[in-house]
């Protein structure tokens, strides 16, 4: 560890640092993990949506009749046409437009909810959709997004556009003049998903009598989902309830507010004491869930001869899809895409219009790594092309124009303030793991034999985690994601019950949650329980996304835990007679200091504080608990690299990992296992884009690729070993620790691209990456 | 519809049931039984979370209906315990060696890797990588389940000192 921004009161020992046993593990390994499906309630209906057959069509007429004959509850796209989610934004360009709860006037995906049907049980649901009858009046649908529409997806947006930005720093035609080497390409990204393994779930109930709603719902947001429903149905904030038991998987899919969430409360609503179900399968959840990553780099970057950049051009086109998702807006992809093209490079001339377009395809939203598996896939390219003109090697030529430690705080081109540096450090222990020189020597060796090609890839990246309010997540939206809110019990006999606002999809939060508190505080791991994602219980928390709940949740678990060891000291002192400053409590005993044995339990302490106030010293008031808020202001970027070597069959196209290494700068790991298991996820999921997962429309807008038999996620067959290694530079917040969620995916894109042109020279422009595809270029 | 009588073993415990032709085991075991380990991933049968064992052989229960299983013996993941409340070897290397997050595909994980065990227990991370590749993980990127499954391989086959992390 370096001592650059070393927390003052960081602990030194205890249960962080080390890999605990998971609080989450013994339930879920035992079958008894509790997801909203296996929620169950007395008097439980069930509902099915019917969904629009067409890309684009208007609706011109819905006809439950026969459902309603047959006993069953439907509700169309008129019940509901009063309310609508509209994401907002304060960005000049953007254009605001309506999601409907159910669509009534048209259709603007194929996947779009139309109808509802309440049923006792999901089978006699898909009974009643069978007899709901819509009439459709097909219109032309776009489905690219740099194509011309010829109608619309929202008459506010004639051309489809719903934001631009150009980001503009410097002089990119002067620097442009200057370069000796200009390189242009086109580029264009695969549109997947995050595809958690569990679909959306919700399960809705509404106590009429108390004006109350209880909302079961899959979400990473449990906060953001109560005040947008509270909002939409007119109900006080405190009487909404939004629980996220389980979740199974997250990855930006479920940061997200649906129509169908929405339909379901207001259905609830229109059903008193009946609670609705609704569990999305896999067809719908591929049809209808947020996709991501449909984008186009139009890039033309200019170099000096020694391999110096100078100059970014850049016009990048997302497709958002049909709407504009709540809370996130059309804004998510593009924008991130702009702010973060440079990267972790240095460069003063940056020209970027971003833009993100409307079709007739399901809503683009957050997924892992928002927008950069694709922007870092168009820089990367840039320099593997620009060594190969130049006659740099391609290691060399990032090394000439990466952020050093010297550089910092180092302001990017738009304006994003990077306060790492440390990238050349995660590359060089990158290429020693990878063995670069062992496997450039190979490489020499099978050239010009028929042995298949070695080529070695690179990519270099940043991390943007935990960002505060001076940089918050999301695009100028209405409220500010910096802050998360914790609360802290400690409980009579001793022990700490922890009710954070952080959520979980995975990411052991439970378990995070408890070793900071547990090591603030001095007591035992096995001492402290965690509560999440009920937002009765949690006073505050934004939820999963940004790499922000390590850095802003653990940070107000920190703080809120110092407050609570304050009160037992007080208190303490108060019953032993001595100075506060003299104790230390340490595995749930308190010791004044020079006294070899404890003086009196943690536990005696807490009975004390609620159960004898007779002994109470004075001037302190019963209980030992604290609420505390934590925004880090800033956020806190982590350094990247990630280094393959791969061989390729020359006859089939089909690339073989050989070793796959990635470093990264993820700060203090406070439990090294955790954070290993986030990398090696999220590179996983970036290799599945890289090379199986693809959604395909058809030019009506079909999606062609609606199961897991033709969207492909990789197994285990597919993903190879990893080695995974960290540079451990702590980070200027109360634990030292920067966002390691999301890094994994922004390199495979780049590091296969740039080791299929190492292997073999070619080009990849085009994504995923496919035999078929490599097979191509070789011809 | 009319309801069809079946009678199968669920973890050694007989169930009599009375469903439709058309309900699947999974609904079966999960909403009659109150067995809610095993999940449903995609209901066409290729993420494999649902995985259970039939007489011995691993079967997605998505794909399989509940009449399909009348006189058959079913072991789910609440099976895996025993009846001390201790956990399978299996389960307790999942937890030493990080083979789960989210938890939502680590029901049908254990089944397949259980049968895999029984089968090959022998199986090196190459084996284990081919035969467990119709179980589908978002979160793990599969290097704990890999790791668990040799892990606790050799704690079955009594080789659990020569153990060694995984690289």
């Amino acid at each position: 560890m370096s001592d650059d921004g070393s927390p003052a009161d960081a602990p030194t020992t205890g249960s962080l640092g080390r890999s605990v046993r998971r609080k989450e593990d013994q339930r879920l390994v035992t079958g008894h993990g509790h997801y909203v499906t296996d929620v169950e309630l007395p008097r439980m209906r069930h509902v099915a949506f019917l969904r629009s057959p067409y890309g684009h069509a208007r609706i011109t007429g819905v006809d439950a009749a026969a459902a309603r004959e047959a006993g069953y509850r439907v509700f169309t796209g008129e019940d509901f046409a009063h309310v609508a989610l509209r994401a907002q934004s304060a960005l000049p360009s953007y254009v605001e437009t309506d999601q409907p709860v159910l669509a009534y006037e048209k259709a603007c995906f194929a996947g779009e909810p139309v109808a509802a049907v309440v049923a006792a049980d999901r089978y006699r649901a898909e009974d009643g959709l069978e007899l709901v009858e819509v009439d459709y009046e097909a219109l032309p649908a776009t489905v690219c997004a740099w194509d011309e529409p010829t109608e619309p997806v929202h008459p506010e947006a004639p051309d489809n556009v719903l934001l631009q930005r150009t980001f503009d720093a410097g002089s990119v035609s002067d620097a442009f003049a200057a370069a000796d080497l200009v390189v242009e390409r086109e580029l264009v990204t695969n549109r997947h998903a995050g595809n958690p393994m569990e679909c959306r779930a919700g399960v809705a109930l509404w106590d009429a009598a108390a004006g109350k709603l209880t909302f079961w719902n899959g979400t990473q947001v449990p906060h953001i989902v109560r005040n947008m429903v509270a909002e939409l149905m007119g109900l006080p904030e405190g009487n909404v309830r939004v629980i996220a038991p389980d979740v199974g998987g997250g990855f930006g899919v479920k940061a997200v507010l649906y129509p169908e969430d929405v339909a379901l409360c207001l259905m609830a609503r229109e059903m008193p004491g009946i609670p609705l179900k609704w569990v999305e399968d896999r067809a719908e959840h591929l049809l209808a869930a947020t996709h991501a990553r449909d984008h186009r780099y139009l890039m033309k970057a200019g170099f000096s001869a020694e391999g110096r950049l100078l100059a970014v051009e850049a016009d990048v086109t997302c497709n958002v899809g049909a709407y504009s998702v709540y809370p996130w807006t059309a804004g998510i992809e593009p924008l991130m895409a702009g702010g973060l093209l440079s990267g972790p490079y240095k460069l003063e001339n940056y020209r970027c219009t971003v833009r993100g377009v409307a079709t007739n395809t399901a809503p683009s939203g957050p997924y892992r790594g928002v927008a950069r598996p694709a922007s870092v896939f168009a820089m990367e390219a840039m320099f593997d092309h620009a060594a190969t003109r130049l006659g740099i090697d391609p290691i060399e030529i990032r090394r000439r124009n990466v952020i050093t430690p010297e550089d910092i705080p180092y302001k990017m081109p738009s304006r994003l303030v990077d306060d790492s540096g440390h990238y050349a450090e995660c590359l060089d222990k990158a290429l020693d793991a990878l063995g670069y020189d062992v496997l450039r020597a190979e490489q020499e060796r099978r050239r010009g034999t028929d042995e298949p090609p070695i080529g070695i890839g690179v990519a270099l990246y940043n991390e943007l985690t935990g960002l505060g309010r001076a940089a918050s997540a999301g695009p100028r939206m209405p409220f500010r994601t910096g802050h998360d809110a914790c609360t802290v019990r400690m409980n009579p006999d001793g022990r700490v019950t922890v009710i954070s606002g952080v959520t979980s999809q995975g990411q052991g939060l439970e378990t995070t949650m408890a070793q900071i508190v547990a090591d603030a505080i001095g007591v035992p791991y096995e001492d402290v329980d965690v509560r999440i994602g009920d937002t009765d219980e949690a006073l505050w928390g934004f939820g999963a996304f940004s790499s922000r709940q390590a850095v802003i949740g653990g940070g107000a678990a920190h703080n809120t835990a110092l407050a609570v060891k304050d009160k037992v000291l007080d208190l303490a002192a108060g019953l032993i007679e001595a100075a506060v400053d003299d104790l230390r409590i340490e595995n749930g005993e308190v010791y004044v200091v020079g006294e070899p044995k404890p003086q009196i339990s943690v536990a005696e302490v807490a009975r004390v504080a609620y159960l004898e106030s007779n002994r109470l010293p004075e001037g302190i008031e019963p209980g030992l608990d604290a609420t505390r808020f934590f925004d880090p202001i800033r956020g806190a970027f982590a350094a990247g690299a990630q280094v393959a070597a791969i061989e390729v069959d020359r006859v089939t196209g089909e690339l073989r990992i050989l070793k796959y290494v990635c470093v990264e700068d993820a700060g203090r790991a406070m439990h090294p296992q955790i954070v290993d298991g986030q990398i090696a996820g999220s590179i996983a999921q970036g290799l599945g884009g890289a090379m199986y997962e693809h959604l395909v429309y058809d030019e009506a807008g079909n999606l062609s690729t609606g199961t897991l038999l033709d969207y492909l996620m990789p197994t285990s067959a597919e993903i190879p070993d990893m080695v995974i290694g960290h540079v451990s530079h702590p980070a200027a917040n109360p634990l030292g620790v920067r966002g390691v969620g999301e890094g994994g995916t922004l390199g495979p894109n780049a590091v296969l691209a740039g080791a299929l042109h190492d292997a073999l020279g070619i080009d990849i422009d085009t994504l995923p990456i496919s035999p078929a595809s490599v097979w191509k270029e070789l011809q | 519809m009319i309801e069809t009588d079946v009678t199968f073993s669920v973890n050694g415990e007989r169930v009599r049931l009375a469903v439709e032709p058309r309900r699947t085991l999974a609904d079966a075991l999960r909403e009659d039984c109150g067995l809610t380990g095993t999940h449903l991933g995609c209901e066409h049968g290729v993420c494999g979370a649902c995985t259970v064992i039939v007489d011995g052989e691993p079967a997605r229960a998505c794909l399989m209906f509940a009449v399909q299983a009348d006189g058959s013996s079913v072991t789910t993941v609440e099976g895996l315990q025993g009846t001390d409340g201790e956990l399978h070897p299996l389960q307790e290397a999942f937890v030493a060696h990080h083979g789960l997050q989210c938890g939502f595909c680590t029901p049908g994980m254990l089944m397949s890797a259980l049968h895999l065990l029984d089968t090959t227990p022998d199986a090196d991370r190459e084996t284990i990588r081919e035969e467990m590749s119709g179980n589908i993980c978002r979160c793990t990127g599969y290097q704990g389940i890999v790791d668990a499954i040799e892990a606790a391989g050799r704690e079955l086959t009594g080789h659990a000192e020569e153990a060694e992390p995984a690289e």
